[in-house]
């Protein structure tokens, strides 16, 4: 991450990340408060604004779960201060409760919800998508289509939420977050802000009253004026710098696009070469749509084609609108989702593009040979080898999920774990032994644990155990938690506490000492917590593969209520173990079985740790020193004793 | 016999119910486990042949096969096996004295066979709690803590293949039917490993009709007690009919018709209830307590007796004819029912090709045993 974000020339220009334009389009704001929870691919900007948050005297914090960051920015809002809260497309689904209450409340000083979606699901469970909820509760959505205008339109949508007095939505993906591009630098003003929360005034009143969402079913009082800002939005929409449109007056096919598409848009016709036939309307401010600009555009060409990623949302707007103003605009052929020329899963890119523009347009093009891609097809099975998803070398997982597994197989009573999101989810697979048998949302492990734990009166006989992480436990788990302890459910809770939020790269949480930027902190003692509850506690090392399984086997049998296994040893990335090996591994060729009846390959075939591999002319195991992280579990799996290690000294 | 592997073991043995938690296909690997009384496979295992399908008793059991290399002469039709005496015993005057089932001859016989380094180790059944748990024994005290019979099955061969991993190589052992069947079939080297050495230095086979599943015994006893509070369980020789429980305030006694529920499945298969392919086998005596009966059957074993009687270890007497013929009466019952069974769910002598076989024997004596 740059320290170039604060750089105070204006005019300047930097290679920022579409994260970073974010976080300096709202230094440029003039924002107080940031807050946020981890998720891949919204994570940098927390991060880049806890780098500076002190020379531009900022707030900033990782917060307990995205609601909690939701509410923190609030606050700031309501105290007049300029705030935002970030997080990816499923923390939304988190905040959601208090997002349609803020809609309604509204805010004071302009305040932002920022979120990451990540449509192919290239760092997530799924595609979900945050848009739709601009249209649920009621609030402008904006969604930049470059980096330049990721900082110029997050500038621009604090005024636009001050104006309005409400919330606003800014709606990155992967693909704009993480990539980066040249960035024009405005000016930074002062930071000195003062806040101050008013009360005093009459209820309802934006500037002086309380800040509520209506307690009684009022709609006239509450939600009659939020529909007017919204309105409001649309008119201040009419005349955005950021909805633009390039191409021929009335060219054959008018492509309407926002966000990242944009940039695949404008490759795919610049490659077919077709800016005389087509017309890009790139649109900024995705919901509410500015009727007459769109109605404008609608009227240059009779086939529109709406090109965004994941589910039709800016199609059927644009539709709706189609379909009010036909008797201006005319009868339309649309091409998008529904036609299937583009797809509603996973994400775009130029090539799809293309092909829609070639069936559309009827244009001849073939971008490779087709034999060349077979040949590639080909090259690619016999050259590059089959690799499957699983854990670092040296992860605690790996060992947790050993023991789980032979617990469980041993127990044999058909037992299950509910998984829950963290790196963890390859517990699903064959690299965590497919031991995680649910996955949904974060913390909903521990709630269906505590589901399925009540199922005894109705015949249930299988053990039932929960995986969640230190900061999830945090995050979601600790209500499935209170819930299964108070019900009596007997089930095993597994905290895999690797110390820090190791998938998104080792944010502090709660139970960290310190926080995002740099000041001391409370840590909260996940034991003591669970103690506290009322849980039966245990604590073993994952490393210790016997001490872990032997206590996992006793609290499966052991039937009273809800029981936590705290599993403690730090991920092998995290900064106390990444390059600091604790053992020299290495493999007696003399002694190893390999093949043989009395092993047949355990630690390549089903241990699975990156750091060993099979020699297939010698027929031995041998460690890969430079991938080991030197954790010497392999050494305890191994049945001949062949995997030895020497304490580092 | 025929050499299947991992996946033959995991098919026809343990989802058959055949199972017997034996311990002969736990720690040659990392793939078999016993817990709580049962087997369980780990992990999966590509190989097509191995040493853990080899010795499992209850599959691919060729009986002429295991007859030839002891006895050199095909499967008989004596419900006893073969054998070359049977007497009545107890441990003798030499002996260290424990809480032994009957007579104490069994230990006495292995601290003898240590004692005299006939044998490097003993591979036992001890217990804890209730649950017996497998040992080796390197000392005559331990053979002592391991005295008195555990009703329950036991994965007592686990310890015998850790023993072997850890260079023992004499080793005696102390093992009910099931388990002398699988000892038999692993002296054959039935993998033809070139390194292979007969682990054994002495096998005392104890007579068994039945054993309980130790799960099924475990929930069947914390319904009625709490199994902290028990400090042995002992079923009185017949006309007894009762299982007795003993704890420090009282004696509880469960009649065997409620006890013999708990018996597993594999048990009814079982052909075999004096251990017919040990040195010596061992059981208690009808209407004495304080006696055993003791079958000798090979060079080795006799040797062992002998050298055990000179030496003060062991008291022999004649065993009445009547006992004799009950005892044979009672091992004829339980082969036949046995081979009945099997023989309806056709896992006897299965044609070669069509998977593993139960049990292979020649057809004059399966034919004896039908009472044909
Ligand atoms: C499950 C079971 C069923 C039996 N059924 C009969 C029967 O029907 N008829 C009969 O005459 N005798 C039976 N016996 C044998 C009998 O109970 C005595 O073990 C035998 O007579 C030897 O007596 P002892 O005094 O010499 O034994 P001890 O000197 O007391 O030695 C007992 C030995 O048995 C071993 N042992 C104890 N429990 C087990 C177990 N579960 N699995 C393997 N080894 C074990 C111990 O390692 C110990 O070395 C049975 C034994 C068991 C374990
Ligand atoms: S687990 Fe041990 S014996 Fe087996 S292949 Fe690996 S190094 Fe060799
Ligand atoms: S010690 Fe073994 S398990 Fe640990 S990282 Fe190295 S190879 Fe992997
Ligand atoms: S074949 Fe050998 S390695 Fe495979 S499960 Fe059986 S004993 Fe283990
Ligand atoms: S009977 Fe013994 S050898 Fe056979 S599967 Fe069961 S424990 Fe393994």
């Amino acid at each position: 991450m740059s320290y170039l974000i604060d750089d105070n020339r204006e005019g300047i220009q930097h290679l920022l990340m579409g994260n970073e334009a974010i976080v300096r389009g709202a230094l440029e704001a003039g924002i107080n408060v940031a807050a946020g929870y981890p998720g891949t691919p919204s994570s940098e900007i927390i991060e880049a604004f806890s780098k500076i948050a002190r020379d531009r005297n900022i707030y900033a914090e990782w917060s307990t779960n995205e609601k909690v960051a939701m509410e923190v920015a609030a606050a700031a809002s309501f105290a007049g201060l300029r705030s935002l809260c970030v997080m990816k497309q499923n923390g939304v689904n988190v905040a959601s409760d208090f997002l349609l209450h803020l809609a309604s409340s509204g805010t004071r000083g302009g305040m932002l919800l920022v979120t990451c979606d990540d449509p192919g699901a290239l760092s997530s469970v799924n595609e979900g998508e945050s848009r739709l909820f601009a249209k649920l509760v009621e609030i402008p959505l904006l969604e930049p289509g470059d980096f330049q205008e990721a900082k110029d339109l997050t500038k621009w949508a604090f005024d636009l939420s001050e104006k309005i007095r409400n919330l606003v939505m800014i709606r990155s993906v992967t693909r704009m977050s993480h990539a980066s591009g040249n960035v024009k630098f405005g000016s930074l003003p002062d930071t000195n802000a003062h806040a101050e929360y008013r009360f005093d005034g009459p209820l309802l009143d934006m500037e002086t009253g309380p800040m509520i969402s209506m307690i009684v079913a009022a709609p006239e009082l509450q939600h009659g004026p939020q529909q007017e800002k919204l309105k409001k939005a649309a008119q201040l929409f009419e005349d955005c710098p950021f909805n633009t449109y390039n191409g021929p007056e009335s060219p054959e096919l008018l492509i309407i696009t926002s966000s990242a598409c944009t940039l695949y848009v404008r490759e795919a016709v610049n490659l077919l070469n077709i800016e005389d036939r087509v017309g890009i309307l790139k649109l900024a401010t995705t919901w509410p749509l500015p009727p007459n600009l769109i109605k404008r555009n609608l009227m240059r060409s009779k086939a529109v084609f709406v090109v965004e990623e994941v589910l039709p949302t800016l199609e059927e707007n644009i539709k709706i609108l189609a379909a009010e103003t036909a008797l201006e605009t005319g009868i339309k052929t649309f091409y998008g989702k529904h036609s299937g020329h583009i797809p509603s899963a996973g994400e775009l890119n130029p090539d799809i593009v293309i092909s829609a523009l070639t069936k559309i347009l009827h244009i001849d093009y073939r971008p490779v040979e087709p034999s060349f891609e077979q040949k590639t097809a080909k090259m690619a099975a016999t050259m590059a080898p089959t690799r499957e998803m699983t854990f670092c070398p040296g992860c605690p997982h790996r060992a947790s999920f050993w023991s789980i597994h032979n617990a469980i197989a041993l127990d044999g009573r058909n037992g299950f774990v509910c998984g829950d999101i963290g790196c963890y989810v390859m517990g699903t697979l064959p690299g965590g032994y497919s031991t995680v048998k649910t996955l949904h949302s974060m913390g909903s492990g521990s709630g269906l644990a505590s589901g399925f734990g009540k199922l005894k009166q109705f015949g249930i006989e299988q053990p039932v155990l929960a995986v969640c992480g230190d900061s999830t436990f945090f995050h979601a788990a600790m209500p499935a938690l209170t819930n299964a302890i108070h019900h009596k459910s007997p089930f095993t809770l597994i905290l895999l506490d690797n110390s820090g939020t190791a998938m998104t790269g080792f944010q502090p949480h709660p139970g960290s000492p310190f926080d995002v930027m740099g000041n001391t902190a409370e840590a909260l003692d996940i034991e003591a917590i669970c103690r506290a509850m009322g849980g039966r506690v245990e604590i073993a090392d994952p490393f210790n593969l016997t001490e872990t399984r032997e206590m996992l086997n006793y609290l499966m049998e052991y039937k009273d209520g809800a029981k936590v296994l705290i599993l403690r040893q730090a991920c092998a990335l995290s900064p106390e173990r990444r390059g600091k090996k604790k053992f020299d591994v290495s493999v007696d060729e003399s002694i190893c079985i390999g093949e043989n009846c009395g092993c047949d390959r355990l630690c390549t075939r089903i241990f699975g740790c990156p750091g060993i591999t099979w020699d297939t002319e010698k027929k031995v195991s041998r460690i890969d020193t430079i991938i080991c992280a030197g954790c010497g579990v392999c050494a305890d799996i191994c049945p001949a004793g062949a995997i030895q290690k020497k304490e580092v000294a | 016999m025929q050499r299947f592997g991992s996946r033959e073991l995991v098919e026809n043995v343990i989802r058959q119910n055949l199972c017997i938690g034996c311990g002969a296909c736990n720690n040659l690997c990392p793939y078999f486990k016993s817990y709580n009384g049962k087997t369980t496979m780990l992990f999966p295992c590509t190989l097509p042949e191995g040493r853990c399908f080899a010795y499992c008793p209850k599959t691919e059991v060729d009986l002429d096969e295991l007859s030839a290399a002891l006895f050199h002469k095909p499967y008989g039709d004596d419900p006893l096996g073969y054998y070359r005496s049977i007497m009545m015993s107890r441990a003798g005057a030499r002996a260290g004295h424990g809480l032994f089932q009957a007579g104490g001859t069994v230990s006495a016989l292995m601290q003898f066979a240590l004692e005299k380094r006939h044998i490097d180790g003993a591979i036992l059944t001890d217990r804890k709690g209730i649950e017996p748990t497998p040992i080796l024994a390197t000392e005559s005290k331990d053979i002592l803590k391991c005295a008195s019979s555990k009703y329950t099955a036991a994965p007592t061969l686990a310890a015998l293949n850790r023993a072997i991993k850890e260079g023992f190589g004499n080793l005696g052992i102390v093992s009910t039917p099931c388990q002398t069947l699988a000892v038999a079939q692993m002296r054959l080297n039935p993998l033809q490993e070139n390194t292979f050495r007969d682990p054994t230095g002495l096998v005392i086979g104890i007579f068994c009709t039945w054993a309980l599943d130790f799960q099924a015994f475990k929930v069947f006893l914390s319904q009625r007690i709490d199994l902290a509070e028990i400090r042995k369980i002992d079923i009185p020789p017949p006309p007894a009919e009762v299982m007795e429980v003993f704890t420090d305030c009282a004696t509880i006694e469960y009649p065997l018709s409620e006890i013999r529920q708990l018996v597993p499945e594999a048990c009814s298969y079982c052909i075999d209830m004096t251990a017919e392919f040990s040195d010596i086998s061992v059981g208690v005596m009808e209407g004495r307590t304080d006696m055993n009966t003791l079958i000798t059957r090979t060079d080795r074993g006799q040797r062992i007796v002998d050298e055990a009687v000179s030496a003060g270890y062991l008291v022999l007497t004649d065993l009445p004819d009547e006992n004799l013929e009950h005892l044979k009466w009672a091992a004829d019952n339980k082969k036949k029912r046995a081979f009945a069974k099997a023989e309806e769910k056709a896992i006897v002598n299965t044609p070669a090709g069509t998977g593993p076989s139960y049990l292979r024997i020649n057809h004059a004596t399966l034919k004896k045993i039908r009472g044909e």
